[in-house]
């Protein structure tokens, strides 16, 4: 199987222990990513708040590429995804002139939804050599992967599912909340501090209410921003994973904590009281 | 008990607190214009408050979603461009996918924010402005965002500097950055893409200059 895979920006800085993990957990998987060559920024937030045109036309070059391919996208970044539907939606639309020849048809996969496929879990399973029965997480969505539905395809946006079942797969005990698709402040925090951290502390003060030792993303923003506020060395901490590293952590017998060097809250400790990580 | 409105000094009192907006007709026009433009029925708003009860920053905003469809019915185009609102809005489209019919809110706020951009109007969020202004310099300049060079960007900005020293962040940002610099996380250089021409292209012909 063979799919285009745009990564973003984010996962070759802030993210790229998700890039790597995405690397490793494909290969095991024999999913074939072909990234799409020379990709450029999808515009994120500030594209569409500044000038609404371009927020159509910058994906539109990725989809271009990808069509070019002949193959489908598969996007790991919640916002890409995002822009990637929404640029699909207006090209369709025939809104704004598009630079590029693109129809808009290939399939835009976000990868959590790829993964949580029935035969894709199939697969997971099988590849399971090292279950993380022990671990009790909570899996937080965000909102441009679930939100507006119209445009993101999810019909249970209201409780998102596709994370929660690759992380059961895994055989981690997956507990419900309902702050699943809350915001997290996203890029707010950079200028304005108090509004972001309100919104971040709340989220992590909700998962932790529920007894979850750990919390699984698919959003690198999400990643970075519940992680970050976790800097000041409290007495608890609460590990972010991506999902991704969650699925290598359960395909190698063997995990190295290196994988997890990049994280601001250790996840090491957490993992060897549990037996998952020697 | 005085009647306050039977007393026509003090009523007159009372009255010059707030200063009173006329609708007129502009109204009509800017409800039709922004209809036209965003493709979204706003006249179909019956102010449940839902988007309000919905957002998860509405507290930090000066005017309420649900207020902002009602100025948009009213035609009160400037009060909105000055608010904090279209700025600290999340893009969350949490009012849009709650609203029972189907007022896509969100994007009424981003075309607001789009049309306040367009504007000699300044934000009252200027610092957020400013930020998504830099993203987009970054983006055209090398075609991929690094999170380096968009934080450099964003400090050489005017007036950026001088705040984030006052509101004490500096020494703080300082700091994340060597932390996430030894922790690998933040990337001095990434490859650029080629895109950069084509972008240029794109972004002059937006602006309405002919290539």
């Amino acid at each position: 199987m063979r799919l285009s895979f745009y990564p973003g920006c984010s996962l070759e800085g802030m993210a790229n222990d998700y890039a790597r993990s995405i690397d490793a957990v494909f290969k095991d998987l024999g999913i074939e990513l072909v990234e799409i060559k020379d990709w450029s920024c999808c515009g994120s937030t500030a594209a569409h708040s500044l000038n609404q045109a371009m927020s159509a036309v910058l994906p539109a070059r990725n989809l271009a590429a990808a069509e070019k391919m002949g193959l489908d996208l598969v996007s790991p970044c919640a916002m890409c995804f995002n822009r990637l539907r929404f640029s699909q939606n207006m090209i369709k639309k025939k809104v704004f002139d598009i630079p590029w020849p693109v129809t808009g048809n290939i399939r835009v996969h976000d990868m959590t939804r790829f993964l949580a496929e029935p035969p894709m879990i199939k697969l997971i399973k099988e590849r399971i050599l090292k279950p993380l029965n022990r671990l009790r997480v909570v899996c937080y969505y965000g909102c441009q992967m679930v939100r507006p539905p119209k445009i993101t395809g999810y019909t249970d946006y209201e409780n998102p599912q596709t994370i929660d079942r690759i992380v059961a797969a895994t055989g981690a005990k997956v507990i419900d909340w309902s702050y699943k698709a809350t915001c997290c402040g996203a890029s707010i925090g950079v200028a304005r501090k108090e509004i972001g951290e309100s919104l971040t502390r709340r989220i992590l003060q909700k998962a932790r209410q529920t007894g979850a030792e750990a919390i699984v993303v698919s959003c690198p923003l999400c990643q970075s921003n519940l992680d970050m506020i976790q800097k000041d060395r409290s007495k608890r901490h609460t590990p972010v994973f991506y999902f991704t590293e969650f699925l290598r952590l359960s395909f190698e017998e063997h995990g190295d904590p290196k994988w997890f060097k990049m994280h601001f809250t250790d996840p090491v400790p957490l993992l060897k009281t549990k037996g998952l990580l020697s | 008990m005085q009647n306050v409105i039977s007393d026509p000094d003090q009523a007159h009192e009372h009255d010059s607190g707030e200063e009173r907006k006329l609708i007129g007709d502009r109204g009509y026009y800017f409800l039709n214009r922004m209809q036209g433009e965003t493709g979204v029925n706003i006249s179909a708003c019956y102010q449940c408050e839902r988007c309000t009860n919905a957002c998860p920053v509405s507290h930090f905003m000066d005017i309420k979603p649900h207020q902002t469809i009602r100025y948009v019915q009213l035609g009160w185009r400037e009060d909105l461009l000055k608010s904090s609102t279209i700025w600290i809005c999340l893009s969350c489209e949490m009012c849009s996918t709650y609203c029972p019919n189907e007022v896509d809110v969100a994007e009424i706020i981003n075309h607001l924010r789009n049309m306040a951009a367009h504007s000699s109007i300044t934000p009252k969020e200027r610092s957020l402005a400013v930020f998504h202004q830099t993203f987009l310099e970054v983006l055209q300049k090398s075609g991929r965002v690094n999170e380096f060079r968009l934080m450099n960007a964003y400090y050489s900005k005017p007036g950026i500097l001088k705040e984030r020293v006052k509101q004490g962040i500096l020494v703080e940002d300082l700091l994340l950055g060597m932390t996430l610099l030894r922790k690998g996380r933040l990337k001095l250089f990434t490859p650029k893409s080629r895109a950069i021409k084509e972008i240029k292209k794109v972004y002059s012909q937006k602006r309405g200059e002919i290539v």
